[in-house]
């Protein structure tokens, strides 16, 4: 079975960092970004299983980076992580087709387990 | 002493002046009535005494004996005039003068008395008759020249006296209605210099004026006005303050949300892998946790000296750290609308003199104020640099938002006034307002409906820089 693949797109870059060092412990291949324009780059040369994403960033924010994967990559599932717990946010993200949606601080366990899910979700 | 008082008092002395003349001049109007009452006797007299001299001079040329009878009838007769005149006599002459007229009417009678007409008289009994009668004759005229004399001295010092009183009561009123109007004009000058400099937010006391009357009254209570509105100042400084950190608190709760997950996320992290992580990867992380939590410090540090009430304590400052400061507090207000922000800050910025919480607070007025103008989304400008004339340094706040109508744009610094609805206590800018006038600075605002708004702060450097 191939490696699967994990995007994390997060302006604070420990929440990458730590994604990271846990996402690769259950033998994913991970990359981090700290922003959306670089990441959505990446994503045109590999294909990705899962895109974790932070929903308020500088530029190209969260809610388009879940637009453009969804409408490019449709086997890629997208999750949103935010700081802003707000539900007109979280709803957006539904209809756009979210797999999930975290408010920040993050359980990795919970993040785990949906990533879990996305991937069966693909398969 | 009361205005009313000295009023009153000065009144009381004109008018008591008045009176004094009043009565001098009646009391020198009867005295002239009183001589000229004796004139018109004294005439009477003369012409008493002129007939007896006539009469004389008839017995003496014809020897006329009825002539003689004339005589004694004239002098009989003024010897009773003086009589019956002596109460009006006595006031005008004195009582010597009247005597010695009757003595001198006596004299004649006297030597009028012996001559009966039968035998010529002598020369020598001529000579004394005529003596007398001339004698009498000139003292009588002399008397009432000498009245008439004095009745007109009378009459003329009676004129210079009213002449002097009607100017020394003139200037008097007129030096009495100087000083008053002009302590009047001086304090009503220092009241408006007073009553302008409150509404420029300026709430010293006048403490210059020592008078106990009605104006130091009106300056006692402008003072206690003064005062008060200092006061009440304070309390809407403070006030403002407290919504402007409602409005702040729900950003800086978000704020402190990403370091906080950082936090739990490596917690997490470290309680998973704790096998695996190796020592120095162990310390980073923990060094990471630290770096974290003074992240969290600030935010909640600045929040706090935000929301103290401090009185102003102007201080040399770096103002660009100031809008640092401030941005970190607005930051995630910005981010929510999904406002762009251009920050240019001039690096060369010279220092300035400032209550760094006070500057604060109207820069999160300025940011707030624009970001609630930009509901759509938009930029967010704010930039340093020093004023054109070297002698200041301005803050520029520019938005791209809805922009503020013509018709509304005088009236923004108003107190009260606000265009927010429900949701303005109209008190944001009115504050600024105050809080940079009492720097000595000014507030500028540029503004297009449509296109947007620029505030421009200014604010003097201190005086050796």
């Amino acid at each position: 079975m191939a490696q699967h693949r994990i995007m994390v797109i997060d302006d604070e870059k420990i929440v990458g960092d730590m994604a990271k060092l846990s996402l690769e412990q259950e033998g994913y291949a991970v990359e981090t970004f700290l922003s959306a324009e670089p990441a959505l780059k990446r994503l045109e040369e590999e294909r990705f299983d899962v895109v974790v994403t932070d929903y308020k960033m500088k530029g190209i924010d969260g809610m388009e980076v879940l637009r453009a994967v969804r409408s490019r990559y449709p086997a890629t599932q997208v999750i949103m992580i935010t700081a802003f717990a707000n539900l007109d946010a979280a709803i957006e993200a539904l209809r756009r087709d979210v797999h999930d949606f975290f408010p920040k601080p993050v359980k990795i366990k919970e993040l785990k387990a949906s990533i879990k899910r996305a991937l069966e979700k693909v398969a | 002493m009361k205005i009313e008082k000295k009023l009153i008092l000065s009144n009381i002395i004109n008018g008591t002046f008045i009176i004094l003349i009043g009565l001098f001049a009646f009391q020198n109007l009867n005295l002239v009535l009183t001589k000229l009452r004796f004139v018109e006797i004294a005439d009477d007299l003369n012409a008493s005494f002129l007939a007896m001299r006539l009469s004389e001079k008839n017995y003496f040329l014809y020897q006329d004996r009825k002539a003689l009878g004339e005589i004694r009838d004239k002098v009989a007769a003024t010897t009773q005039t003086l009589e019956a005149e002596k109460g009006d006599i006595i006031p005008a002459i004195g009582e010597t003068d009247l005597r010695k007229l009757e003595s001198l009417l006596k004299a004649y009678a006297k030597t009028i008395e012996p001559v009966r007409g039968t035998v010529p008289p002598d020369a020598a009994q001529e000579e004394r008759i005529r003596g007398a009668g001339r004698s009498l004759q000139e003292y009588a005229d002399s008397i009432t020249r000498l009245e008439r004399k004095r009745v007109n001295d009378i009459i003329q010092d009676a004129k210079r006296i009213l002449i002097f009183s009607f100017w020394a009561i003139l200037a008097s009123a007129l030096l009495i209605g100087h000083f008053i109007s002009q302590k009047i004009v001086r304090s009503l000058r220092q009241i408006e210099k007073m009553t302008r400099s409150i509404s420029e937010g300026n709430f010293a006391q006048v403490r210059d004026i020592r008078s106990r009357d009605e104006l130091g009254s009106v300056i006692d209570a402008v003072n206690h006005m003064s005062e008060e509105l200092a006061h009440r100042e304070e309390q809407i400084l403070q006030s403002k303050k407290l919504a402007s950190l409602g409005i702040l608190t729900a950003g800086v709760a978000h704020e402190i949300t990403n370091p906080l997950n950082n936090i739990s996320m490596i917690a997490q992290t470290y309680e998973e892998l704790y096998g695996q992580l190796g020592e120095e990867q162990r310390i980073s992380l923990m060094q990471k946790v630290d770096a974290e939590t003074e992240r969290i410090r600030k935010i909640v540090k600045n929040l706090l000296d935000f929301s103290k009430p401090k009185d102003a304590q102007p201080k040399e400052a770096d103002l660009n750290a100031v809008i640092q400061k401030t941005l970190t507090l607005v930051q995630n207000m910005i981010d929510v609308q999904n406002i762009e922000t251009i920050i240019r800050l001039d690096q060369g910025l010279p220092r300035v003199f400032i209550d760094e919480h006070q500057v604060q607070q109207v820069l999160v007025n300025l940011i707030t104020n624009a970001v609630q103008a930009m509901t759509a989304g938009g930029r967010l400008f704010i930039a340093t640099r020093r004023g054109k004339d070297g002698s200041s340094v301005e803050v520029t706040v520019k938005d791209t938002g809805q922009g503020i109508q013509p018709g509304f744009l005088p009236h923004i610094f108003d107190p009260f006034f606000s265009t927010k609805g429900e949701g303005g206590t109209g008190l944001g800018l009115s504050v600024s307002y105050g809080i940079i006038r009492n720097h000595r600075g000014d507030i500028r605002v540029e503004s297009k409906p449509g296109v947007g708004t620029t505030f421009t702060v200014e604010l003097p450097l201190p005086a050796n820089s």
